[in-house]
């Protein structure tokens, strides 16, 4: 099922052009990034599905159509400057919030008793939101998000400020919504748990796309023609290899740059046979999210 | 349509559990029953109550009271003042009154106490003299004499007649419903808008907005805080009536009688003037950055409240000159004028009606205009809008402007 479907939106701000002539879809059942420096549209573009704002061109369908009321009830949004009710209970503001999403008020209130049993924070139920630390405010402002049991969960930075252990939390909750074949849009910056989690990908920069697709295959387009390798030995008297140079990220790690032709697999079997060289780790060359969002919004992507 | 009445629910939930709210609704009438139930048994029960010095003696060598007509009970005639003062010493009278020779002449009374002489007791011994001095006329005359008096104002333009006892009913009521009107409109108006800056602070907006449409929040709100100063309003009604009746024995007090079609009038009143006030009010907790400014903005309504009363004696002079009757027309000041000039009953059908109409239309068209200020304006944050944008917003209205760039899309 295509939970989003983005056709060809524009949207400018006076003469600012926040977003430029984007396309995408998000699947049931996968968890999707959207990636990009501050700035760089996403908010925009996410307002744009949840209809708070209107495309200047362009169409968008949410869970099957246009956006309506019907279809607001089935989405949870967690924006990424997020807040309570300070001075309300938790309990009773979880079941507002869950009635304005169109549950009733006793189903409201059975599954937020659930989710704070799930979440630890069964004892904070009469408390005031204020009253709670920020992780744990945190945790509520996901369960107030996920009560109406969205189809659609669109997530701002849904791990800042939370401490390992509840970063575990969220994403096993995240991995259950996508098992249960929702779709799950979420905005961030750290790009560990994008390769952690998520399916696929949308980057953009300055309002355009850069990089669209599955998460791996977009590692793969941008990887080196290159091996890195930790161990001993003097790497540049292998035949297959161009040059060497002293890896970025990795302590001890060495990046061959292969000639024309040479298959990783040729060099590997060259160091087996090489009795004055010992390797303890070999891998292909694939940078991370994190260098290729770097490389691509300074502009200076080099393309393998 | 349903979450309107959720939102409703829960903005009159929440806010009529504020400290603020529940000390203006209840503790301030609890406080004005407390200070007129003291001051009554203080002061005006003792000072009310002629036979609070007990038994009260005379000495009459003016002999006019040999009579004695009308004796109240706790008077005791002595025959020569040391008789009167030993008595005074032996305390088995209060204090005493002296006639001498020449009282006729001169009517030069004195009387001998040890303490103060409640004024009821002068009262009494008064018309104890009166009866005596007038022996012998006719009872028609008598009667006359007691009480020269028996005033009834007929207020001018075939108004309400009360009796002289209830002048000071003339200026209090519209005063109270002054008072009233303020602090109910004013505290349901702030909370209002202070629940928006806070949405707005603390970004739920952005939920709330997903949720439910930016219409049904504006109502929601509305219709929650009105029954919140509606609730209010019963309070003090029922607080004040309470007071009155605590107080009945002030003449001054008890005058204060609230009839039923300047009840009616005044519910109606509120209503709409809430309406429009809150409307306002709304826009205003939008585009206005902190709750501090926005008070600021709230205190032109408080004007709107005073303004009439500061004319009253217009009011009460011209009642159907220009200045009143424009204070009558003009929304932001109608309902208090047309309480003063219901309860002063110089206010023709025309005027009330026409009044009511402005001041729904007013209601309608600022709730209008402030529905799509309020649409536009929810997610914007930073800069304040100019009143040129905020206009071509009402005349053409855009989508939502928000901050996510900095920008604005008016």
């Amino acid at each position: 099922m295509r939970a989003i479907y983005v056709e060809h939106i524009s949207k400018s701000y006076g003469s600012f052009r926040a977003v430029k002539d984007l396309q995408f879809e998000v699947l049931g059942g996968e968890i999707f990034a959207m990636l990009g420096p501050n700035g760089a549209g996403k908010s925009t573009t996410i307002r744009m599905i949840l209809d708070i704002l209107k495309p200047d061109t362009g169409r968008i369908e949410v869970l099957g159509g246009p956006i309506n009321d019907a279809t607001k009830d089935r989405i949870g949004y967690l924006p990424e400057e997020r807040g309570l009710y300070r001075s309300v209970p938790v309990l009773e503001m979880m079941v507002y919030l869950g009635t304005l999403k169109g549950l009733s008020a006793a189903e409201a209130r059975r599954r937020s008793l659930d989710y704070l049993e799930r979440l630890g924070l069964a004892e904070n139920a009469k408390k005031k939101v204020s009253e709670l630390s920020k992780g744990m405010q945190q945790k509520v402002q996901f369960a107030v998000t996920v009560l109406h049991d969205p189809d659609l969960l669109i997530i701002d930075e849904p791990f800042s400020g939370l401490d390992p252990v509840n970063t575990l939390v969220m994403q096993d909750l995240l991995l259950d919504f996508k098992k249960r074949g929702k779709a799950i849009v979420m905005s961030t910056h750290q790009m560990q748990q994008v390769e952690e989690m998520c399916d696929r990908l949308l980057m953009i920069n300055k309002g355009e796309q850069k990089l669209y697709g599955k998460v791996d295959e977009v590692r793969q387009q941008y990887a080196l023609p290159a091996v890195r390798v930790e161990g001993q030995g003097d790497w540049s008297k292998l035949a297959g290899v161009d040059h060497v140079e002293a890896s970025e990220n990795g302590h001890q790690a060495t990046l061959l740059y292969l000639k024309p032709n040479i298959t990783p697999d040729n060099v590997l079997a060259e160091i087996a046979a090489r009795a004055d060289m010992h390797i303890r780790a070999f891998e292909l060359a694939v940078p991370s999210l994190n260098d290729i969002f770097v490389q691509v919004v300074t502009g200076d992507a080099q393309h393998g | 349509m349903a979450r309107i009445w959720l939102i409703a629910r829960h903005e009159y939930l929440t806010n009529i559990r504020r400290r603020s709210f529940l000390f203006v609704a209840f503790g301030i009438p609890i406080l004005t029953i407390a200070i007129t139930m003291l001051s009554v048994t203080l002061i005006f029960n003792k000072d009310s109550d002629p036979r609070s010095l007990g038994t009260v003696g005379y000495v009459d060598l003016a002999g006019v009271l040999h009579k004695q007509i009308d004796q109240p009970d706790y008077f005791r005639a002595y025959d020569t003042e040391a008789a009167a003062r030993a008595a005074l010493d032996a305390g088995s009278i209060g204090a005493y009154y002296v006639l001498p020779a020449d009282y006729l002449k001169t009517g030069n009374v004195s009387v001998v106490a040890k303490t103060d002489i409640p004024s009821a007791l002068g009262n009494a011994f008064d018309a104890y003299l009166r009866a005596n001095l007038s022996s012998g006329l006719d009872a028609q005359v008598v009667k006359r004499l007691q009480d020269p008096v028996e005033a009834s104002i007929r207020t001018l333009n075939d108004g309400r007649v009360m009796s002289e006892n209830e002048i000071g009913g003339l200026f209090v009521t519209p005063i109270i419903f002054m008072m009233v009107f303020l602090f109910a409109s004013q505290s349901t108006g702030s909370y209002l808008m202070s629940g928006l800056v806070e949405e707005k602070t603390n970004r739920i907006m952005e939920i709330l907005v997903t949720s439910v449409t930016p219409f049904d929040l504006l109502f929601g709100k509305i219709i929650g805080l009105g029954l919140l100063g509606l609730t209010q309003l019963v309070v003090w009604l029922g607080g004040g009536y309470v007071t009155l009746t605590l107080s009945h024995n002030f003449s001054f007090l008890s005058a204060i009688t609230i009839p039923p079609d300047l009840a009616l009038v005044a519910v109606v009143y509120f209503l709409l003037g809430y309406f429009f006030m809150a409307s306002v009010m709304a826009c205003l907790g939008v585009i206005v950055g902190s709750e501090q400014e926005s008070r600021q903005y709230a205190a032109i309504f408080t004007f709107g409240f005073v303004i009439p009363v500061l004319f009253i004696t217009s009011f009460i002079s011209d009642p159907n000159g220009p200045v009143v009757t424009f204070l009558t027309l003009f929304p932001l000041t109608s309902s208090i004028s047309v309480l003063l000039r219901m309860s002063f009953g110089s206010l023709p059908t025309w005027q009330l009606i026409a009044s009511m109409v402005i001041l729904l239309l007013t209601g309608l068209f600022v709730a209008w205009a402030s529905a799509r200020i309020f649409r536009w304006g929810l997610l914007l944050y930073g800069k304040r809008p100019s009143l040129r944008q905020l206009i071509r917003v009402v005349r053409r209205p855009p989508s939502m402007a928000t901050s996510a760039t900095g920008e604005q899309n008016a």
